[in-house]
């Protein structure tokens, strides 16, 4: 109970709602992200179905062993998010569960920003960046740079901002300012977080996988 | 409120259940990955986009929890999805239909 009353926060008068509530909101926010990213590869669709020998090059052009690493980094951090949302939300206390669940869930997060820098360094260095000098010659695989540029750095913005909020709550926890049994603030956290994993799924075999087998 | 071995029980109970998921997310990227280097040309593409789905439907319904969301939140997340189909939807029927 003592947990409750230091969660609660105006305007109700019970948790319970204050916790539907704040789901609801996130699910909400998270529709409209679906549509900005579906905007953005909906693009992608349409310049493909357009030029679809150019994707096929551009997409071969990509380092798969960045984009599959990343992938699997990124779905092992779901886990870690999912584990530290479900412990919390878990009768039983389970704080250090997940305080370490949080902090791995961070450090994945970075990870991948990591290795999606070399990943970009390696590009430039390809010359992949839309414009002058540009690497492949088929006017066609620009477009596809120009997404790839575009939607990966979003993606990388939001991921970045996961972080910052995953660790802004494995600070507070660990210093014990808030407590971790049913936190509304890592439920959505952890529903943001999710989200910005199934982004990426979706970018895998959109940017890594094309042309492949041709 | 609960003795040290509940601890023990609850964790275990969890790290059970999302390994299974995450094992599950990891065997379906390692087919996408295998299948990119078949040609078959559209099935090959296709087959990209639904393991994608596929990876996605688990993430939502178990790890975001949506499979034991009540139906406000459920509501929510279809709204989403709703407006994403009718998007690719108006918008592909032109793309694909000209001639």
């Amino acid at each position: 109970m003592s947990d409750e009353s230091a969660l609660l926060r105006e305007p109700w008068f019970d948790f319970g709602r204050q916790r539907e509530a704040g789901k609801f909101g996130i699910w909400v926010f998270l529709g409209s992200e679906m549509l900005f990213f579906g905007a953005l590869l909906l693009t992608y669709t349409v310049c493909r179905i357009e030029h679809p020998d150019a994707f096929a090059a551009a997409g071969r052009a990509t380092n798969i062993w960045y984009g599959t690493i990343n992938t699997a980094v990124l779905l092992t951090s779901s886990l870690t998010m999912a584990m530290a949302s479900q412990a919390a939300a878990s009768p039983a206390r389970l704080r250090r569960l997940v305080l370490a669940c949080l902090l791995a869930t961070a450090l994945l997060g970075l990870a991948f920003v990591v290795i999606k820098g070399f990943e970009y360094k390696e590009d430039i260095d390809k010359h992949l960046v839309p414009g002058a000098g540009f690497a492949l010659p088929q006017p066609g695989a620009q477009l596809f740079y120009g997404l790839y540029w575009l939607v990966t750095g979003v993606h990388a913005v939001h991921l970045s901002i996961g972080i910052v909020l995953v660790g802004r709550l494995f600070w507070e926890f660990y210093r014990r300012e808030l407590p971790t049994q049913a936190n509304p603030e890592l439920e959505i956290t952890a529903l943001y977080w999710h989200l910005v994993d199934i982004v990426w799924i979706f970018l895998y075999p959109l940017i890594y996988l094309p042309g492949r087998s041709s | 409120m609960s003795a040290p071995p509940g601890h023990a029980t609850g964790a275990g109970r969890l790290w059970r259940k999302n390994l299974v998921i995450w094992a599950a997310l990891l065997a379906l990227l390692l087919l996408s990955l295998g299948i990119a280097y078949v040609p078959m040309g559209r099935i090959t593409v296709a087959a990209g986009i639904v393991i994608a789905v596929m990876k996605s439907a688990l993430v939502l319904l178990l790890f975001m929890e949506l499979a034991k969301s009540g139906s406000l939140i459920r509501l929510a997340a279809i709204a989403g999805l709703v407006f994403l189909i009718a998007m690719f939807g108006l918008a592909l029927t032109d793309v694909l239909t000209r001639t």
